[in-house]
């Protein structure tokens, strides 16, 4: 009993109904389903949820801390329309879920709607094989994997001061229950590791971090990643000793590959989720099949993507996950659809309806948002810039989807002058127009790739993890936040 | 498979989930339990967009197990999952290492104030009609669209409402209760701006305690004016150095800038730019920051904090000295020093003479910062860069409204720069900061 509720098993049957073994049945659901139509909904769905987070942390050179969350519970929704009612319950009891049905139905007001048909569970791909669950690695083998860490953070460089590290593991079982009898469960796993770094030069002191995180299980801390998180949670810190401000103003910026596909999240990315479009707030709203960026350009949302912190094999209204062209050859193609959105538009949906746990509603959310690679080598677009700024490593974004103004913040990178990289630079936001933005992009690398850390997307209160990526880019003028003299 | 109680009694959970963390061979436990309704309602084109409710429960339970620290939450109220999760709890605690700073404070320090003089629980929660919420969003959503201006292309109004209690208690015996009480509304729109194509957003959002003092419709509708109007047109002025109003519905985020910096963990970690600063001047001798808890029908204000200490308005900087760390039990006892709070409740600027508006007419050229657009600060150097909005100001009247700026610079050397609070606190936040001056700000723009 002990370890149904306290740990996540992931159905062995593909017919199993997870939640029965919450004592919630067949009969129950089709109770449910009925009470959130009761009221003349055009339609509804149960999103239920057990997720467990294990998570163990290092400090001081002792692994003395660990926490541990179960969130189990019920979301119904009922629509009409575009109008939604919603209600949630903690207690998987028939009496609480047929309140919580009957609570969400409220936002109808006819006569009952169409009766449930039988149940059936829909069989999905598997973008996320889990290799070694952390349901099976004790506090024995953890415990000394963060001691790894932090020894290795410290023989790094004898500037270290501090070292902290974490490893976080989620386990998540969703099932998505619609009336027309589709039942989608999924497996949904997350492993996250971080490590913090304090370092002192001449009495000044800088910090820094690395992380990984995915879609993966214990396979996820392979020797390389971590080596790799290890070092660059050290360099990144040590850099910082070196690095100044850029001069203020518009400049050309190039960014990195890798996490700097934080730009495409914030200048486009949002603006194409078609719940901001619908309601015709996005600067996005009226522009599909207009170019909108130069042909070399290429921008995709994927939640198919192996093991990827983005990825999920079916999304939280029950539609199977894709991969969807935003941009293609500079010209826009599509928004990222949940189901409402997709019939006021009269498309499919993209697979992209989300939400953060069954305590919300979903909407249209990106997944692992990346550009194709382009025509260009990464030295001859650097070389390309007489004076402007390389970013390399990025810690957090933000837009205002109507005007399109974006900004992230640059945590690392470097001066460029005469098309070689100079000074270090740090902590600087860059802001920009996403349209605009999106225009002034003159040069687009050969070198996609993803980034491999935890980023979290927030939207309306609601925070679903994601993945990005970018070759490296060149943007003509942005305005760096440097120092005016 | 038992059902979760009908009637579930939070402090008996608590109690319950100690005496078995107890029994279970715990030395020390604390035990939270959280109770919640919530509603939210949207409308949008004239009808209801969304309507939520829910009633939510939550427990928190934090082990001491043979020197060995751990916490755990759940929202499983089932007992026998509340016996598994202490179970698995107490187990895997014994396998971490010893932490010898981990236990309960000392009973001299906990305590709660007195409820009534707080007055977080506003009758009118219970006594709420649904119905009357539907009517009120209705009103207030059809005035936004009566006095909307002809370029106005989506408005959403929303209210939302709620009520939380949470039960304490420690192994040690100690016990307390909170319940609080929020209201709010507001409303969000959108224009469209017919030569340039961009569709500029402006809101406006007020809560309160007590529903009585929640904003009227006429203060939210000034308010949502207010900022429409400094979405219209903007455009970057020349990069350089300037006066700075920080307007006082941003203020915050330039205030939890010093925030970070000063918890016991960034201290600890030796992550701060307030390291062996305490007793320094670390801002102007005109900037003074508190934290003040006790202030009745305060959005911040609390009858006991995280750990059960009794909450005390606090000096943070006075007169521009570093005066109180923001210490919680175990970072108190990892620095050696007494505890304070592990968090803010409601941060008090106290508010100068005169407006911003009267405190720049001899300034040829000032910018006042209305929002703020990504941007971060680095708690170990205090380099900071953020965008901003607002408007550039010439000798006090604004003659350009801004956007794709940055402000960027150290925040040491900014409220160093600091020169003056103005007049306009605002009450209906737990930012009680009026407009803040600050000198020779370094902005980038065109």
């Amino acid at each position: 009993m002990a370890d149904l509720i306290s740990a996540v098993t992931p159905p062995t049957r593909p017919e199993e109904l997870y939640f029965e073994r919450f004592g919630v049945t067949q009969e129950a659901l089709r109770a449910v389903l009925s009470a959130a139509l009761s009221r003349g909904a055009d339609d509804c769905d149960l999103f239920f949820e057990h997720c467990v987070i294990s998570s163990v942390s290092m400090a001081d050179g002792k692994v003395n801390r660990a926490s541990t969350s179960i969130d189990l519970g019920l979301g119904v929704r009922a629509r009409v329309g575009d109008q939604v009612g919603y209600a949630y319950t903690e207690d998987l009891s028939l009496g609480a879920m047929l309140a919580a049905a009957r609570t969400a139905a409220e936002i109808a007001m006819t006569t009952p709607g169409r009766a449930p048909v039988n149940l059936q569970v829909l069989g999905l791909p598997s973008y996320y094989p889990v290799k070694e669950r952390w349901a099976g690695v004790g506090m024995e083998r953890r415990v000394p994997m963060l001691r790894a860490w932090e020894a290795a953070a410290f023989a790094r460089d004898a500037r270290v001061e501090k070292v902290s590290c974490q490893l976080v593991d989620a386990e998540r079982v969703i099932a998505v229950v619609r009336p027309d009898g589709r039942v989608a469960q999924d497996f949904q796993p997350m492993t996250r590791a971080v490590v913090s770094v304090t370092a002192q030069q001449s009495g000044r002191r800088e910090s820094n971090l690395y992380n990984l995180a995915g879609r993966a299980g214990l396979e996820l801390l392979d020797a390389e990643r971590v080596n790799r998180m290890v070092n660059e949670a050290v360099d990144r810190t040590m850099f910082l000793f070196d690095a100044g401000k850029p001069p203020a103003g518009e400049m050309p910026v190039v960014l990195a590959a890798g996490a700097s596909g934080i730009l495409l999240h914030e200048a486009i990315g949002h603006g194409m989720e078609a719940d901001f479009n619908r309601k015709g707030v996005s600067i996005y709203a009226s522009r599909m099949n207009e170019r909108i960026a130069p042909s070399f350009v290429t921008v995709v949302d994927n939640g198919t993507l192996d093991a990827s912190r983005g990825a999920i094999n079916i999304d939280d209204e029950a539609n199977p996950s894709e991969r969807t062209v935003l941009v293609q050859d500079g010209v826009l193609k599509s928004y990222l659809h949940d189901e409402i959105s997709a019939k006021h538009y009269g498309v499919a949906p993209t697979g992209s309806g989300r939400r953060e746990s069954f305590r919300h509603p979903p909407m249209p959310r990106m997944r692992a948002t990346y550009m194709e690679p382009g025509p260009h080598k990464p030295d001859e677009i650097i070389a390309s810039v007489k004076n402007g700024i390389y970013c390399t490593s990025f810690s957090n974004g933000q837009v205002h989807i109507g005007a399109g103004d974006f900004a992230f913040y640059m945590k690392t990178g470097y001066l460029i002058e005469d098309g070689k990289l100079t000074r270090p630079l740090k902590d600087v936001n860059i802001i920009g127009n996403g349209p605009s933005a999106l225009e002034r992009v003159e040069m687009v690398g050969d070198d996609l790739m993803l980034d491999e850390g935890g980023w979290t997307c927030g939207k309306d209160g609601q925070g679903v993890p994601v993945s990005q990526g970018q070759p490296t880019v060149k943007v003509g003028a942005l305005v760096v936040g440097g120092v005016s003299q | 498979m038992s059902a979760v109680p009908t009637q579930i009694d939070p402090l008996k959970v608590a109690r319950d989930a100690v005496a078995l963390g107890l029994r279970l061979g715990a030395d020390e436990v604390r035990a939270s339990v959280g109770r919640a309704d919530d509603v939210q309602l949207q409308r949008r084109g004239g009808r209801l967009e969304r309507a939520q409710e829910a009633r939510t429960f939550g427990l928190s339970v934090s082990l001491l197990v043979d020197g060995r620290y751990s916490s755990h939450s759940s929202s499983d109220m089932r007992p026998e999952a509340i016996a598994a999760l202490m179970e698995r709890g107490v187990e895997s605690t014994r396998l971490l290492e010893p932490d010898p700073d981990r236990a309960l404070p000392d009973r001299a320090l906990l305590g709660a104030i007195d409820e009534a003089a707080l007055d977080l629980d506003d009758p009118a929660a219970r006594q709420r009609d649904p119905a009357r919420r539907r009517e009120e969003l209705e009103a207030l959503e059809a005035r936004a669209i009566a006095s909307a201006p002809p370029d106005l292309i989506s408005t959403t109004a929303h209210l939302w409402e709620g009520r939380s209690e949470s039960w304490l208690c420690l192994s040690n015996g100690f016990e307390a209760q909170s319940a609080r009480t929020t209201f709010g509304w507001g409303v969000e729109a959108t224009l469209k701006e017919a030569d340039t194509g961009k569709l500029p957003e402006g809101y406006a959002f007020e809560q309160a305690v007590h529903l009585n003092d929640r904003p009227s419709i006429d203060g939210l509708m000034a308010e949502l004016d207010e900022a429409l109007a400094l979405t219209r047109r903007t455009s970057a002025c020349a990069s350089g150095r300037y006066l700075m109003v920080l307007d006082a519905r941003v203020v915050g985020r330039l205030l939890g800038a010093l925030l970070g910096p000063m918890s016991g963990a960034a201290l600890h970690e030796r992550r701060s730019i307030f390291l062996d600063k305490l007793g320094e001047q670390v801002a102007s001798p005109r900037f003074s920051l508190f934290d003040d808890p006790t202030i009745p029908r305060g959005l911040g204000s609390r009858a006991t904090d995280g750990d059960g200490l009794l909450p005390q308005r606090r000096a943070l900087i006075d007169a521009g000295v570093l005066k109180t760390p923001l210490l919680d039990v175990y970072y108190a006892r990892k620095l050696g020093m007494a505890p304070t709070t592990g968090g803010v409740s409601n941060l008090v600027v106290p508010p100068g003479e005169r407006s911003w508006r009267a405190a720049t007419a001899a300034i040829p050229e000032a910018i006042r910062v209305t929002s703020f657009l990504g941007g971060n600060t680095n708690p170990a150097s205090g380099d900071f860069s953020f965008g901003i909005r607002g408007q550039l100001l010439r000798h006090g009247e604004a003659v350009q409204n801004l956007s794709e700026m940055n402000i960027t610079g150290n925040i040491l050397d900014l409220y160093a720069r600091f020169i003056e609070a103005a007049d306009d606190v605002r009450l209906n936040s737990s930012t009680r900061s009026p407009s803040l001056l600050f000198d020779g700000v370094s902005f980038s723009g065109a």
